[in-house]
């Protein structure tokens, strides 16, 4: 076990703001120049129920929130009951007197004392975090300065009760944990944000989604954006109208990208094969949640990757990939903005619950990142449909004095639809020159991560990069990662030295999804395949058991 | 035919078609919009799928050939992203009130800033004369050989109560009528709707019905009641503008006066605003 780990967590029901309780013991790390991650387990409802936020940190490089819980928060009895189990040995408990009447560990009456205020329930959540502050030790002052300067709109009700519990809390737990600082401080963001931000670092110039849990969030970051970087963010009928709506935005020039989850891309099915069809940009972001149907939807799974891989009716060049961290959500999602616009054809990028609405301390560079930018047409006769070598057609956007004609039937270099089997054919070999085309500059690319050098061989993709990087710093043990970042087209070329190995796969889909995408493209026989598919994502120490039982 | 604003398509409809009027009507139209100072390069069509889309193909002009029900979505995409275009929809009725009329009763209520020009023959003729959303109770087709059990849809005194801002009906049979609608509604600040009573030949003759009863309407009504009552009327069936009325388009309501492609923020000041955001979380 890492020795410089500590984990706090604080739960509650929905509306004791226990999120933004989270969000703050996060910030407290993260402003000591540590290394944080921060994991919200939320049920699909606005009030009641169970939620906690779960923050651990380390001195150096963290990649998961753990569940062996330092200090825990329980202001309700559900969570006292669920959290104890979670404690760690040395662990200290801090419930609510008021709904726990036997407990062990130390009682406030969070509730009497919350009921001072105006909204008792909405308050509860700061209370744990001048619970945190004082077991750090911090003295009062500092704990209260670093929540007014949490609620900018000014909450003096926050304020006065975290004072209040801090006082009650004091003597029983103050400085019980030392914490060393860290190096330096590093920006706090969920994968949504990374998303965002790598978004309009590549030139988003329109984003279009219908809410959906987990990708929600990113339409919230974008549309309070949106003036300032002067982007268009649009909130449609319905998931078809956003896909149709961004091809047309594309088709004039902007670039466009859409978010949603599994119920929302299969509404959109059609209009990415429009998009293959009338070779339109469109970047795609999937934030991923247990299916099948509505399934659940605030919980993590990776049970999509099938699906992604195969949207769209008819053939034509897909991309499919998904970053392995936060980090490279940012980096990834302007990578594939510009791919989309280079070769003229749909991605799917491929997120998590786990990943897009998880937080984390980042090291985000977006300053190296590409500017997404097209082949223009240069002079001469416009054909949209240009048999050009490389299969990629130049662009042309109205106004412009020439007729640009897009068409989602099959069509000639002009755009004009046709039924000719000659040109039927030829059309269809452009687009697959287009795919070509774009493997061979794929090649240029960081296409897959390894991470250490020698030991047992262990194949992840996605949110799953994370745990399992974290489990192999529980089991201290050596081991050679593999995260494949693209998964349409597969980066064989990066991958040939694997080829027919037996590596260990570690994912969150019941059927192995992406054990079977590697015996089908690599030829692999995994020697285990480590699944979780019950909505959580995996635990570092749990998987760490995990794995060393099958090495 | 062969002119400037054709291209050399094989035509693949049915002599003596509705669809031709409407063709005709654009042609018509196009021109004279660029009399007003309009150019034909900032006329941006896209058309759904059946026999009327293929105006697309025989149009000489830009434009997006969509999805069957969705081109209504992606005329708003294209208008979003470029609001010096005047983007003309070319629907079915099948496909506009059938696949795609979430999208067009939200394009409606939002104001969007496109003309719909809906090719109204009762059917669907490019797979063979099925029932449309607007065919009327008891046309048999190969889908309902005993007679379709629905009622049709009225579509004027539904687009007038989704919120559409220029509701207007005109005839495949008079050319310069439609024509005069579709510079009317290309005009029109925001949403613009042409409900075009299109004949078909061959599923759905209603030639003699249309001359007989469809006549010209003299001014605009005042109010959406006596609109809605006049789109009402079926002993006669008015054509002219039912509605208009003025209210902010939905891009201006949405971003402003800003344009989004010629006033884009460059990438070194987009990486100034993003490091300042990483600062702060």
């Amino acid at each position: 076990m890492r020795e410089d780990l500590f984990t706090f967590l604080v739960g509650g029901e929905a509306g004791h703001g226990v999120k933004k309780a989270g969000s703050l013991a996060a910030g407290i790390f993260a402003g000591m120049g540590r290394g944080v991650f921060q994991m919200d387990d939320y049920q699909s409802l606005i009030r009641g129920g169970h939620n906690f936020s779960v923050v651990s940190t380390s001195i150096d490089e963290i990649s998961s929130h753990y569940l062996a819980i330092d200090l825990a928060v329980a202001l309700d009895e559900r969570s006292y009951r669920m959290h104890r189990e979670h404690l760690a040995e040395t662990g200290v408990m801090v419930f609510n007197t008021d709904q726990v009447k036997d407990g062990r560990g130390v009682g406030l009456p969070m509730t009497a004392e919350a009921g001072k205020y105006s909204r008792p329930d909405l308050i509860l959540g700061v209370g744990s975090v001048a619970v945190l502050a004082c077991a750090l030790g911090w003295d009062r002052e500092k704990t209260i300065q670093f929540i007014e300067g949490a609620y900018p709109g000014g909450a003096e009700d926050n304020v006065a009760y975290a004072g209040r519990i801090y006082e009650l809390v004091e003597e029983q737990i103050k400085g019980r944990f030392e914490l060393k600082p860290g190096e330096r401080r590093r920006p706090m963001l969920s994968g949504n944000q990374a998303i965002g931000l790598g978004a309009l670092a590549a030139g988003l110039d329109a984003y279009f989604a219908y809410p959906m849990t987990p990708a929600s969030p990113l339409l919230h970051f974008l549309a309070e954006r949106a003036e300032e970087f002067g982007i268009t963010v649009m909130h449609p009928e319905s998931e078809v109208a956003v896909a149709n709506m961004a091809i047309g935005a594309a088709a004039a020039g902007a670039r466009a990208v859409v978010g949603t989850s599994g119920g929302g891309l299969a509404l959109m099915d059609e209009a990415l094969s429009l998009a293959g069809m009338t070779e339109t940009p469109l970047l795609c972001i999937l934030g991923s949640r247990p299916g099948p149907a509505t399934g659940v939807p605030t919980y993590t799974e990776q049970g999509d990757l099938k699906f992604a891989l195969y949207k769209g009716h008819g053939e034509y060049p897909r991309i499919v990939a998904s970053p392995g961290s936060i980090g490279e959500a940012g980096r990834l999602t302007a990578e594939l903005l510009d791919l989309v616009w280079r070769f003229q054809t749909p991605a799917i990028m491929i997120t998590e619950k786990h990943l897009a609405e998880s937080c984390m301390t980042v090291e985000l560079n977006l300053g190296e990142v590409p500017w997404a930018e097209a082949t223009l047409h240069q002079d001469g006769e416009y054909l949209r449909y240009r048999d050009a070598d490389d299969g990629v057609s130049p662009l042309l956007f109205p106004p412009s004095g020439q007729v640009i004609k897009w068409n989602s039937y099959e069509h000639d270099q002009q755009g004009i639809t046709t039924e000719k089997a000659e040109i039927i054919a030829r059309m269809h070999d452009k687009r697959f020159r287009k795919g070509e085309s774009l493997v061979r500059h794929m090649k240029e690319l960081r296409t897959v991560n390894v991470y250490g050098q020698s030991g047992p061989l262990i194949f992840t993709y996605g949110s799953s990069t994370m745990s399992v990087l974290e489990a192999l710093r529980v089991l201290e043990t050596d081991a050679r990662v593999v995260q494949p970042i693209y998964l349409e087209p597969m980066p064989v070329w990066d991958l040939e030295k694997y080829l027919g190995s037996g590596p260990i796969v570690v994912e969150q889909s019941r059927a192995g999804q992406f054990a079977n995408l590697l015996r089908e493209k690599l030829d692999m026989e995994p020697a285990a395949v480590i699944r979780r598919y019950d909505g959580r994502p995996f635990e570092p120490a749990e998987l760490a058991r995990q794995i060393e039982e099958v090495i | 035919m062969a002119d400037e604003l054709t291209t050399a398509a094989e035509v693949t409809w049915c002599p003596g078609c509705g669809n031709f009027g409407i063709f005709n009507a654009f042609k018509k139209a196009i021109r004279q919009l660029e009399e007003t100072g309009l150019g034909r390069d900032r006329i941006f069509m896209t058309a759904g799928i059946g026999q009327h889309a293929k105006i697309f193909d025989y149009t000489n002009i830009s434009g997006f050939y969509g999805l069957h029900g969705r081109s209504m979505a992606t005329a708003q995409g294209v208008k979003l992203a470029n609001p010096d275009l005047k983007v003309i929809d070319f629907v079915g009725d099948g496909d506009a009130m059938g696949e795609g009329l979430e999208h067009l009763l939200f394009a409606a209520k939002r104001n969007a800033d496109i003309t719909v020009v809906m090719h109204d023959n009762g059917i669907y003729a490019l797979t063979t004369g099925q029932r449309s959303p607007l065919s009327e109770k008891g046309y048999r087709g190969p889908s309902t050989p005993l007679g379709s059990e629905e009622e049709p849809f009225n579509p004027l005194t539904l687009l007038l109560e989704a919120g559409a801002t220029f509701v207007a009906r005109s005839y495949s049979g008079k050319i310069d009528h439609l024509a005069g609608m579709m510079v009317q509604a290309v005009q029109h600040p925001g949403f613009s709707f042409i409900d075009v009573l299109q004949v078909c030949v061959t599923f759905n003759n209603k030639y003699d019905l249309y001359n007989e009863r469809v006549e010209i309407i003299d001014g605009i009504p005042d109010s959406r009641e006596e609109a809605a009552a006049l789109a009402r009327k079926t002993d006669k069936l008015p054509i002219g503008i039912f509605y208009r009325t003025e209210k902010a388009p939905h891009h201006r309501a949405l971003y402003g006066s800003h344009h989004p492609l010629k006033k884009r923020l460059s990438r070194k000041r987009r990486l100034e605003k993003i490091h300042k955001i990483l600062r702060s979380m």
